[in-house]
């Protein structure tokens, strides 16, 4: 009694307000108002104010400058700058190796025999470990007076450059050392879209004369789409926002030769008080970024239509 | 001359022994059903036959040549999944292309297998679709026409009806049967349901615990089943079996008491070179369609548990005095009530007997006999 009594009462409270007649409308807007506010506080207000500061001269206290373009026309004589996204583009182009050795050590994990889980968690440790920490390892392991890398190579008669204090070559050592995680996280990524790939899908086409190399190509690959493209767009923004390990390896160095645009962007603010400069700096990698996001967006739109 | 032959196949997983040794042959042309209750091996074996499973021991022909060691794509097979493993980021032309692709047919070739494949499925209008874009029945055409273009000696199907709803089973059963003819290529089809295996086979393979426990056609099975487990697993609602004693016995045939009702004797013709003692515990198998009950006359006791009346047939559930289950056969137009007692008739010609081990004592059952006991 008491429990009908209940129902028929909130259905009348209910039952013809402005609220319930406007449901469809009002629960989305509810929804997403507290992310939207968040997202334009703290990611939308700040991306303005620093393509604002970019066209100022400011120490980051005193008074702000109005300089007009000049930040961006020094950027473009200032060879560290090119240097930096030079760096930038070897580290996208080498980080792509990531998704690729992710793949072929998802394929080789994907099986069924004793102890696998162990293996698998033992590839994806990389990815648990803090950056700082791989950055650190990687240091020591490259270090030509008492690292695993010189100790390995000494008996052997070759003798390697000091690599991350060799201009030729630290960036590429940080590369590696940044791969080391990003290929541990495409390999999580495939596992787990190997795991909804139907076996029998896989035996018709061997039963259809597929196999090895064509069989990976026609059949394995395209189902592996979805986690492609994760692991790809992941990688690609990983490489652009690379900073935690140059900063923790070479601090840029030796000679700004192992220098990104987003730690030179760091540099110039934290340490020079260039506050504009660093600004300028930024816009650009948003503008690269920009682009790549757009590609993104698009292509997930697109994706999403297709699957329907 | 077979098209497949089977000599003492054997396959082991590590220890475990799945195929413990089966000879088989399919004849050119023939619909050769395996069935069996799951875990039996039906499915290993056509596994094996296809090249996806290796053979552990024994020897595997398909048109004359040994292929136990031949690649999967090259035995001259095609397979039809029960999942139908389409290709789903392919069209159905391409899914159906595919094998041909991979053996880098002729484009024109191709062109006209696939289109052959799709006029005898009646899928030409299907053939740019993605198999998501797809009914189930329309999957399960794509699937057979990507065996059918491939233009294999053997058709292996893989319980290829269990995923779809029951009117479309029955449709594709017997679009399936067409086909058979139609094409006349040798199939062998693996399935648990034995409504399939009797309604499609040419010859059936009973399969328990990785061992063949009998082959035959289906009304062979049906009507002279080797032992009890044949016995009951053929036949829909399953036989009843009745435990018995025998009173005495010729050479040629036996009388025994059925328990539950000691003056209710029938006399079976036993198998030759079967023998059986006066005392011997045997046990009676009779079919449903066989066991009529009527509200009175000589037979057992049953009381009525359940009727299922199908329209055109009533199957009453119930139980003798005993305790024992029975099935049986009532008039769907005026059946039993639930509760009610009826007798049931034990019919002589079409009963049954097993010994203790399982094994058939008696002949053939069924018309054959009872024209033999009318003369």
């Amino acid at each position: 009694m008491t429990e009908i009594q209940v129902l028929s009462n909130s259905r009348r409270r209910t039952g013809s307000t402005f609220l319930r007649k406007h449901q469809l409308i009002i629960a989305p807007v509810a929804f997403i108002t507290p992310a939207f506010a968040m997202f334009s506080l703290f990611v939308i207000y700040p991306i303005i104010q620093s393509i604002g500061l970019s066209f100022v001269e400011w120490q980051g206290i005193g008074p702000q400058t109005w300089v007009g373009l000049d930040n961006y026309r020094e950027l473009l004589g200032d060879p560290v700058f090119w240097k930096a996204l030079t760096n930038n583009v070897y580290w996208l182009v080498l980080f792509l190796l990531a998704p690729v050795l992710g793949l072929f050590i998802a394929l080789f994990l994907n099986q069924n025999v004793f102890g696998i889980r162990l293996v698998k968690s033992l590839f994806f440790f990389p990815f648990v470990v803090s950056q700082i920490v791989v950055g650190l390892v990687f240091a020591w392991f490259y270090d030509p007076a008492f690292g695993l890398l010189a100790t390995m190579l000494e008996p052997l008669g070759v003798k390697f450059p000091a690599i991350l204090s060799n201009e030729n070559w630290a960036t590429f050592g940080i590369i590696l050392a940044g791969l080391w995680p990003q290929t541990a996280y495409c390999m999580i990524l495939y596992l787990t879209g190997l795991n909804s790939v139907n076996p029998e899908v896989i035996e018709a086409a061997r039963l259809d004369g597929a196999k090895g190399w064509r069989l990976l190509v026609n059949i394995v690959l395209p189902q592996l789409r979805a986690a492609t493209f994760i692991a790809v767009v992941v990688t690609i923004i990983g490489a652009l926002r690379s900073f935690d390990l140059v900063a923790i390896m070479t601090g840029g160095g030796p000679y700004n030769s192992s220098n990104v645009l987003a730690y030179y962007m760091y540099d110039n603010a934290i340490f020079r008080y260039r506050m504009g400069y660093a600004s300028a700096i930024a816009t650009i990698l948003f503008l690269i970024m920009d682009l790549y996001i757009a590609w993104f967006l698009m292509r997930l739109l697109k994706n999403e239509k297709g699957s329907r | 001359m077979a098209d497949v032959v089977l000599k003492n196949v054997r396959k082991s997983f590590a220890s475990v022994d799945v195929i413990k040794g089966v000879d088989l042959e399919a004849g050119h042309g023939e619909f050769v059903v395996f069935v069996g209750p799951s875990g039996c091996g039906k499915s290993t074996l056509l596994r094996m036959i296809c090249g996806l499973e290796k053979i552990t021991s024994g020897q595997l022909l398909i048109g004359g040549e040994d292929m136990s060691d031949v690649e999967a794509s090259d035995r001259g097979t095609a397979m039809v999944f029960q999942s139908y493993a389409l290709y789903p980021h392919m069209t159905v032309f391409e899914n159906m292309s595919f094998a041909l692709r991979m053996a880098k047919t002729p484009a024109a070739v191709i062109e006209r297998r696939v289109h052959r494949a799709a006029e005898i499925l009646q899928i030409s209008h299907l053939l740019q679709r993605r198999p998501k874009d797809m009914s189930g029945g329309q999957r399960q055409r794509v699937a057979i026409g990507r065996a059918i273009v491939r233009e294999p000696k053997v058709f292996l199907f893989d319980e290829p009806l269990s995923n779809l709803d029951a009117e479309l089973r029955v449709q594709m059963r017997v679009e399936l049967s067409k086909l058979h003819n139609e094409i006349g290529a040798t199939m062998i089809y693996v399935t648990h349901d034995q409504v399939e295996a009797m309604t499609m086979a040419d010859k059936i393979v009973v399969l328990r615990d990785g061992l063949v426990e009998q082959i035959g056609s289906p009304l062979d099975l049906y009507t002279s089943p080797n032992n009890r487990f044949v016995a009951g697993f053929i036949g829909s609602p399953r036989m009843n079996f009745v435990p018995g004693r025998v009173v005495d016995s010729s050479d040629s045939a036996a009388r025994f008491s059925v328990l539950d009702a000691p003056e209710n004797i029938v006399q079976v013709p036993l198998r030759a070179g079967t023998r059986v003692s006066p005392g011997q515990e045997v046990t009676i198998g009779i079919r449903p369609e066989h066991l009529i009950g009527a509200s009175e006359g000589p037979g057992l006791e049953v009381r009525i548990d359940v009727v299922e009346n199908l329209g055109g047939i009533a199957y009453a559930y119930g139980k003798t005095s005993a305790g024992l289950d029975l099935v049986l056969k009532a008039e769907s137009e005026t059946p039993p009530k639930s509760g009610m007692t009826v007798s049931a008739a034990i019919q002589e010609a079409y009963c049954h007997l097993f010994d203790d081990k399982g094994q058939t004592l008696s002949t053939s059952a069924g018309l054959v006999r009872a024209h033999e006991a009318a003369a």
